[in-house]
């Protein structure tokens, strides 16, 4: 959330609290671009990754009194909703996930551009699948929700030296990858 | 395994300007950062806010509210052993279980206790629960939803222990206990799910 | 109020009929005389065939090719022999019986590793470790690592606490986790309140105590 938009979370949870069930819509609106993109990352898949974000929030507005510090309320859903990527991802035979139905989006250029960047997402997608959830999830926190390495800590309950060491393993390998079709 | 120049990490961690970097390191930076905005922007992906706010706007979750409405009126009792997430709705349907009841005294033998099958299919016109200890016969074990509203459940007298079992709905649909949390592979391609029976702790009910 | 149970009484699985007739009908005729015979390699072996006898009317009910309740009814005759021998290899008293074979092999099934079950069945020589199987289980299958989920049920059994106790703990292990503490957390939270667990306390699953909507009457005092 930028600043000078809207209320604070704090003061939205607050408004909650109070009963205002409606304004929860509010914290879905904020985060659920972010928790959906990072949970279809660690799933592979968009509606295991709907029913993931979807549970997750309705668990957090149901333990919304539970979280301690609301001015840290993105990194505590993103907690919730880790674990239950976690949960799932235990529950399959092997941790490497298949991109089926994550089909890259084209977006309005031209069509050789677009071209171009679908399959250059495929490649970034396919070296993504292959890293281990723990680095997968490390890289998607880091460069696509833009996490500090504190946030990180907080999201996933992990040391921030273990973290830093699964976000550079995650950098060589995705790099490797990419250079490998050079 | 080839390592990534430090200098590198530390430009992507915020630490270091990346114009310390020279022309071949700052292009390794540049592809992360494109690979990053590429992840970042693929994705269009349908909002689950209403189904969001139409689970939190219930005044209590479906399955208290219809369990509680169950208990009240004179039918078979509806309830699930031990799941995770719903201790306190076993507690208080347990609680509710121990209060004296005429005419539902049940003696259970030594070693026996009672399995609660519960599911919401809405639109169902039969539920039937199939196990290792009716052969999986979905004729034996039929659910029961005599309120019309989707929820099905029936109570079965089992020996304590671990039962596998999993739902069939409408003669043909066989599917697992959506709301169970305990699975095991069954052998066949599919899953089963786990019931823990315990030995029942009153002697009548 | 009056309420009516619906119960069914079952006969106990391991009724005297013979197994021909029990497969009969149940599952295809062609490969009755195969499966017939492992049950019975099973009876010798002293392990419990009658989960063998399940399985295959199972595959029957599930309308399976015949040839592929033959392979399901083989492995886990393998199965079951490997968690007989995993409780003779862990130092078991012999005999050890078939009950006790069934509640090994359900653990594995469950999906813990042949370690954590080694290491079960050594913390609890001559208990029943049934609950402690399904509960580390119950974390394993929510995503705790192998070694802290049986690190906390061990050290709960070490207190003393059996049976539905040890699920509790296991629950509540669970609920932390849940409610958005890692994984870490969530095992040392419990840890620390053990052997105290409590099952009336649990957080309410309609939501916090600040809540103006109606709820449902509970029917607990």
């Amino acid at each position: 959330m930028k600043k000078g938009e809207g209320p604070s979370d704090a003061e939205v949870v607050a408004t909650i609290l109070a009963g205002e069930t409606e304004a929860f819509g509010i914290i879905i609106r904020r985060y659920e671009p972010g928790l959906l993109r990072y949970a279809t990352r660690m799933l592979g898949s968009r509606d295991a990754a709907a029913d993931a974000v979807a549970e997750g929030l309705v668990r957090a507005y149901r333990h919304l009194a539970s979280c301690r510090d609301p001015t840290r309320l993105r990194t505590w859903l993103y907690r919730i909703v880790a674990n239950r990527c976690k949960s799932e991802l235990a529950r399959r035979p092997t941790a490497s996930i298949s991109l089926d139905d994550a089909p890259p989006v084209p977006d309005p250029e031209s069509v050789e551009t677009t071209l171009e960047r679908a399959e250059q997402l495929a490649l970034v997608e396919r070296a993504l699948a292959q890293l281990s959830p723990d680095k997968r999830e490390a890289f998607v926190l880091k460069h696509v929700e833009g996490m500090s390495y504190e946030e990180m800590a907080a999201a996933t309950g992990e040391r921030i030296p273990t973290l830093k060491m699964r976000v550079h393993r995650a950098r060589e390998a995705l790099l490797r990858a990419l250079e490998e079709v050079e | 395994m080839k390592f990534l120049d430090p200098r590198v990490h530390r430009v992507l961690d915020g630490e270091e300007p990346r114009e310390s970097l020279d022309l071949a390191l700052r292009r390794q930076v540049e592809r992360l950062d494109q690979a990053a905005a590429l992840l970042a922007s693929s994705l269009e992906q349908a909002s689950v806010a209403d189904r969001v706010m139409t689970a939190i706007r219930r005044p209590a979750p479906a399955h208290t509210h219809r369990f509680i409405h169950w208990l009240v009126t004179p039918r078979a009792i509806v309830l699930r052993v031990r799941p995770a997430w719903s201790l306190a709705l076993a507690a208080g349907l347990l609680a509710a279980l121990l209060l004296p009841l005429p005419e539902s005294r049940v003696a259970l033998r030594e070693g026996e206790g009672i399995a609660q099958f519960v599911a919401r299919f809405p639109g169902a016109h039969s539920v039937a629960v199939v196990g290792s200890f009716n052969d999986w016969q979905p004729e034996s074990t039929r659910l029961e939803d005599p309120d019309h509203d989707g929820v099905w459940g029936a109570s079965v007298v089992l020996p304590a222990g671990a039962h596998e079992y999993m739902f069939v709905v409408d003669g043909e649909r066989w599917i697992a206990d959506p709301l169970a949390e305990r699975f095991v592979q069954d052998d066949y391609g599919r899953e089963n799910s786990v019931v823990l029976v315990q030995p029942a702790r009153v002697s009548h009910l | 109020m009056r309420l009516q149970l619906l119960l069914l009484c079952l006969a106990s699985p391991m009724a005297a009929q013979s197994v021909r007739a029990r497969l009969e009908g149940r599952v295809p005729a062609e490969v009755i005389p195969t499966i017939d015979s492992l049950v019975q390699t099973a009876a010798a072996e002293s392990l419990p065939a009658e989960l063998l006898v399940q399985k295959a009317i199972e595959g029957g009910a599930k309308h399976v090719a015949p040839e592929y309740i033959v392979v399901a009814v083989r492995v886990n005759l393998d199965q079951l022999r490997r968690a007989r021998n995993m409780l003779v290899d862990g130092g078991d008293k012999p005999p050890t019986t078939a009950e006790e074979v069934a509640t090994l092999n359900t653990a594995l099934k469950r999906g813990l590793a042949p370690p954590t079950v080694a290491r079960i069945v050594e913390a609890l020589p001559a208990e029943p470790r049934s609950a402690a199987f399904h509960a580390v289980a119950d974390l394993v299958g929510h995503g705790f690592d192998q070694d802290s989920a049986a690190d906390l049920i061990l050290a709960a059994a070490s207190m003393g606490l059996r049976g539905e106790r040890l699920l509790d703990v296991a629950d509540k292990a669970i609920l932390e986790l849940q409610s958005g503490r890692g994984y870490t957390e969530a095992l040392g939270t419990v840890q620390s309140q053990l052997p105290q667990v409590s099952t009336t306390k649990v957080p309410d699953p309609s939501g916090q105590a600040v809540r103006p909507v109606q709820q449902a009457p509970r029917s607990r005092p």
